[in-house]
């Protein structure tokens, strides 16, 4: 691959990214709650296109507790190390709803154009 | 230097990314820190050691831009770049905050700024931009200097730049459980020993008709202390800690008056507890009472900077937390609050990390010697 076209991938995969990790992170705490390390680890091992770093995954969850898609609730059970559960509100379930009906859309659509060029 | 405790190389470095985030962030820096020793765990299969520390540290990466990724920074104001926007301001805010707390300090004890600089001020005002503007030059001059020299340090040590954008982070940290229980009980004890019959009778007659407002006031700070180690920082009881300061600066105009509180001392006069008036015996034998007015006027300057830095200090708190939407009460965050750092105690009695004796570790970090 050149130079040329991995940098076009490149800022082609950012963008991409970037729509796709809060559809990720919603649906990945709709199943269950998870504390920021968690989340972090599951979204790497689920998700190597994401490939997540810490550095995205806690501003993009505080964004959304924010936004009231997620909300929070510290677990202080080990003193040691205070967690930071996010689970996904009532809200939030409605938005992962309709984007992933989005998504279901857009990746069908997309398939048939590629198809398409192929 | 570096320790060899992975839980203080974590503490070190969070110190680090504190002077970088806001006031409000002691959330994201417990949540870090979760992270950072889950980190380190994993790194080291199921047990921390500092070379597991240390490699999730350099993993989360530099703290400036760990603070800036993980809470944002702020923008850019002015010629401050965003990332140096929350210790400038902070520090400024302190600084304001001291200067405020010296001068009311000290105009209510009664003395005047132009007694503290002389009153030889020249060109007034016009010298004020001009001063700003040398000092500024000089600050830029200092920056440029000691940023050369943290060239070379670790991540877990403050380069010379932080420790100076860390003043202040002290100041804003929301009160100890510790503290708070010290609170509790120095406010009944300090309390009862005004009221015990055998101090009463040692005061001067002014301070004897307004000890008990001293004492309602040392039973009210010890409320504040009981309520801070049951409900940690939180908006009720950073108004309760407000309020208690402006009733403090109140009672202290009156102390200021009623001067030193003590006239009697006990002394052991041949069998015998007897008492001796402290005032007669200066007066008789000719001594100025001026070091005991002096003694009283530096408590009470101390208390009322102390009391009008914990107005500001609330007040501010308080601002922030309704911004954030919180309420009036919630269980605050005292309980996230504490050292990671070993106890005293803890290194006395026994290690908990038997596997840092050790100078080379099963993930084949080799700890720098430090004697070097």
């Amino acid at each position: 691959m050149s130079k040329k076209t991995q940098e076009e991938l490149d800022r082609w995969s950012k963008e991409v990214k970037r729509g796709a990790v809060t559809l990720a992170i919603l649906a990945l705490l709709s199943k269950r709650r998870a504390y920021g390390y968690e989340a972090v680890k599951l979204l790497d091992e689920k998700m190597s296109f994401l490939a997540l770093e810490q550095g995205t995954v806690y501003p993009l969850l505080r964004r959304l507790e924010k936004r009231e898609l997620l909300l929070s609730e510290w677990d202080y059970e080990d003193p040691t190390k205070p967690k930071k559960y996010y689970a996904v509100t009532e809200e939030g379930l409605k938005a992962l709803g309709a984007m992933t009906q989005t998504w279901s859309v857009l990746s069908r659509e997309m398939r048939d154009v590629i198809m398409e060029v192929e | 230097m570096s320790s060899n405790d992975p839980l203080e190389l974590i503490d070190q470095y969070l110190d680090r990314v504190r002077v970088y985030l806001p006031l409000d962030s002691e959330d994201t820096i417990v949540e870090l820190q979760t992270h950072l020793i889950e980190e380190a765990e994993r790194i080291g299969g199921g047990t921390m050691t500092a070379g597991s520390a240390m490699m999730a540290i350099e993993r989360m990466g530099d703290p400036k831009s760990v603070a800036h990724e993980y809470a944002g920074s702020g923008e850019k104001v002015g010629p401050v770049p965003a990332e140096y926007v929350s210790p400038v301001s902070r520090m400024l805010v302190v600084l304001a905050g001291v200067a405020l707390a010296l001068i009311v300090g000290a105009s209510m004890i009664g003395v005047t700024l132009s007694e503290v600089f002389g009153a030889n001020i020249q060109n007034w005002p016009f010298s004020i931009p001009v001063m700003i503007l040398i000092n500024l030059a000089i600050i830029f001059v200092i920056i440029g200097g000691i940023s050369l020299l943290d060239r070379s340090k670790p991540l877990t040590e403050k380069t010379v730049l932080e420790s100076f954008f860390g003043i202040g982070v002290e100041g804003f940290k929301p009160k100890g459980r510790v503290e708070a229980l010290g609170d509790l009980v120095m406010g009944i004890l300090w309390g009862l020993i005004l009221m015990v019959p055998f101090a009463v009778p040692l005061y001067t007659v002014a301070f004897r008709a307004v000890a008990i407002y001293v004492v309602v006031f040392l039973f009210l700070g010890a409320i504040r202390g009981l309520l801070f180690f049951i409900g940690g920082e939180n908006n009720f009881n950073l108004a309760v800690e407000g309020i208690l300061s402006v009733v403090w600066i109140a009672i202290a105009v009156v102390l200021i008056n009623v001067g030193w509180p003590l006239q009697y001392a006990y002394v052991y006069d041949g069998g015998a507890w007897t008492t001796f008036d402290l005032v007669e015996f200066f007066q008789t034998h000719s001594i100025p009472f001026i070091p005991f007015d002096w003694i009283w006027a530096f408590v009470m300057f101390v208390t009322i900077a102390i009391a009008v830095w914990r107005i500001i200090v609330s007040s501010m708190k308080i601002t922030m937390h309704l911004r954030a939407g919180r309420g009036i009460w919630w269980q605050g965050n005292w309980g996230k609050r504490r050292r990671l750092k070993r106890p005293f105690w803890k290194r006395i009695i026994g290690d908990q990390f038997p596997e840092l004796t050790g100078s080379t570790y099963h993930d084949g970090y080799k700890e720098p010697d430090e004697s070097q």
